[in-house]
């Protein structure tokens, strides 16, 4: 047997506290919705609305994300983090950022008084911090030719919140009044498009989608090896993001409207997810865990969510009402399918790097619990189905434009969040361990909202 | 220790490339001290005499698929000396394993602690093996930490990865 170097990995220090940070944002983000601020009591893109979408998609989803790439990159290349420093300097730099966009957006809907330098400062701050992010998981990437399959997703995703931000930095100055607006009368109305594209469908989705390939395979025991695995879903999913970044752009320069690049784009993405949806209905079928755990089935629970969010979409396409159903596609794209799967993984990702920093260090020398020991899913599946049936309930108020009826479902989705964060709470204080096995000579209870390395 | 640069030429020549001049390139680019490591789908032996002559011994190993790993390293330190690496380069110094475990079917991190239990187990200088289903990430830094050494690299058929694991002796 001949040999290859190797570099292991371990637990990235600040992981959990981006997933703290992150989890934050969404309860807030949920608990205004309760009360009624935002979309459906006011326009779809006015800046109430705004104040949540970014909440939950840079707050909650960006910051998950990001935390969980630091964790994960490393692991789907086999190298080391780049520059593991440079992650609290990033985290400080989205949270300072989306607080001060946040106050220019209510500063737009005149809930405050701010100067109209809130927005470009905010968007400057959260570019800077997502520069930091892209440098460090990018150059990771590179030292890593040629890369993996999930690992290509995770570079397109790079690129898209990269094209994202830049689209974010730009709006910012028109709406704060500088003179970038007047040479682009159709800047905002088109790009806000391309923006979203590239931040929930390029950014969020993609990246997901790569990091699930892997996931999914180690938790379902299914062999992961075949090179052919994910290139569909790859290939056609970034030619339709590439079509959406670079045919949006020439529509907006030649200012022919967005609806044929929409239109090939939309084709592209659907030949993406459907390759991908087959891809994972493979590591299903040949799968050699034959149960499966918590975090496993709400990813495809997930999954399915983004199955029907595309379906819907292009029904609603095909009969142009795809304006009044918007809203309740977004929720559906971002709760069902996003946040669905980003709380079903922190459900499997805390216990785990809590289990490895804790008992990693005795291992061997001392009895130690399983990863399963630290959680207890029984009581967790309670809070993911009452999740999952607030979330359906809340598009389905949205879809029939019951503006209370969306409150009380984002009540129960807020109250599903909160006892879900109390069982990530649990798995870090290790307070579902037997005693026997809890804290054996040598492991210590770890911080909550830091890891030690 | 030396830092070593990677040049894989594999794909250049299976693409029916050239890859002399990428070598060269690549030499042109190293730092003092620093040495190249190259991957190869056969042995390169004309290789070997023109580094020779451009100051770097090398030390060849072959991987599972046929294919080679290089050491090019500059005269000045020998490729011998210096720290202990953890992972060995060249396998016949180690004896036959004492423990060999089959923990492909195992939920990760299953694996880890199965194989964590048995080298402690393991008397000093003896040797583990062990098939897993994936590249055991999370492994290999405890098992530096408490000073053990180990091998490891995917199957030909890339469908398991073989790791043997040696007690700090």
């Amino acid at each position: 047997m001949g040999s290859k170097p190797v570099i292991g990995t371990s637990v990235c220090k600040w992981t959990v506290s981006y997933f703290a940070l992150a989890v934050v944002w969404l309860l807030l983000a949920e608990v205004l919705m309760v009360a009624g601020f935002g979309f459906p009591h006011s326009d779809i893109g006015g800046p109430d609305t705004l104040v949540i979408v970014h909440m939950v998609c840079v707050g909650w989803l960006s910051t998950a994300l990001c935390g969980a790439l630091f964790q994960f990159v490393p692991v789907l290349v086999a190298k080391p983090l780049y520059a593991e420093r440079w992650t609290p300097v990033a985290l400080a730099l989205l949270t300072l950022g989306l607080i001060v966009l946040l106050a220019g957006f209510l500063a737009l809907g005149g809930h405050l008084n701010g100067p109209s330098w809130l927005l470009p400062l905010g968007a400057g701050l959260l570019v800077a911090g997502f520069a930091l992010v892209v440098a460090n998981l990018g150059m990771t990437l590179w030292s890593a030719r040629p890369l993996p399959a999930a690992a290509r997703f995770t570079a397109v995703g790079l690129a898209c919140i990269c094209v994202t931000a830049a689209f974010g930095g730009t709006f910012s100055l028109v709406l704060s009044g500088t003179g970038v607006g007047a040479l682009w009368p159709d800047l905002l109305p088109s790009g806000v498009s391309i923006h979203a594209i590239a931040g929930l469908g390029g950014w969020l989705t993609f990246t997901a989608m790569g990091v699930s390939y892997r996931l999914l395979a180690m938790f379902m025991l299914a062999p992961d090896g075949d090179a052919e695995l994910g290139r569909l879903a790859w290939r056609s999913g970034a030619a339709a993001l590439a079509v959406v970044v670079v045919g949006g752009v020439l529509a907006l320069w030649r200012a022919t409207g967005l609806n044929l690049v929409l239109l090939l784009a939309g084709a592209a993405a659907l030949l993406s997810l459907a390759a991908y949806g087959s891809d994972v209905f493979g590591l299903y079928r040949t799968r050699k865990r034959r149960a499966l755990e918590l975090n496993t089935r709400m990813s495809l629970l997930s999954l399915g969510n983004l199955v029907a969010a595309a379906v819907l979409g292009a029904a609603s396409a095909a009969a142009g009402s795809l304006q009044s159903h918007a809203g309740a596609l977004a929720f559906l794209v971002a709760f069902g399918w996003l946040t669905g799967l980003v709380l079903a993984n922190l459900y499997k990702i805390v216990p785990f790097l809590t289990w490895l920093e804790t008992y990693g260090p005795v291992m061997g020398r001392a009895p130690t619990p399983r990863v399963q020991d630290l959680v207890a899913e029984r009581r967790a599946s309670k809070w993911f189905v009452l999740f999952f049936a607030g979330t359906w309930a809340a598009v389905f108020m949205l879809s029939i434009d019951s503006a209370l009826g969306f409150r009380i479902a984002v009540a129960l989705v807020t109250l599903a969040t909160l006892g879900l964060c109390e069982e990530l709470v649990r798995a870090r204080r290790l307070a579902d361990v037997a005693e026997s096995l809890r804290l054996p000579l040598g492991a210590t209870v770890p911080h909550l909202l830091v890891s030690r390395n | 220790m030396t830092d070593f640069i990677d040049v894989d030429v594999r794909p250049i020549l299976r693409a029916g490339g050239e890859p002399f001049s990428i070598i060269m390139a690549a030499l042109e680019r190293l730092e003092p001290g620093e040495g190249l490591r190259l991957l190869a789908p056969f042995k390169p032996v004309p290789l070997f005499d023109v580094m020779a002559s451009k100051g770097f011994a090398h030390r060849d190993a072959e991987l599972e698929g046929g294919d080679w790993e290089i050491l090019f390293k500059p005269h000045d330190g020998s490729l011998e000396a210096g720290e202990p690496a953890p992972v060995a380069l060249s396998d016949d110094d180690w004896p036959e394993p004492a423990v060999r475990l089959d923990n492909r079917d195992l939920d990760p991190p299953e694996p880890m602690v199965r194989i964590l239990a048995s080298v402690e187990r393991l008397a000093p200088g003896q040797t583990l093996s062990a098939l897993l289903s994936r590249e055991p990430v999370f492994l290999f830094r405890e098992l530096t930490k408490r000073g053990h050494q180990w091998r490891g690299g995917f199957t030909p058929q890339r469908d398991a990865y073989q790791l043997t694991v040696k007690v700090l002796a």
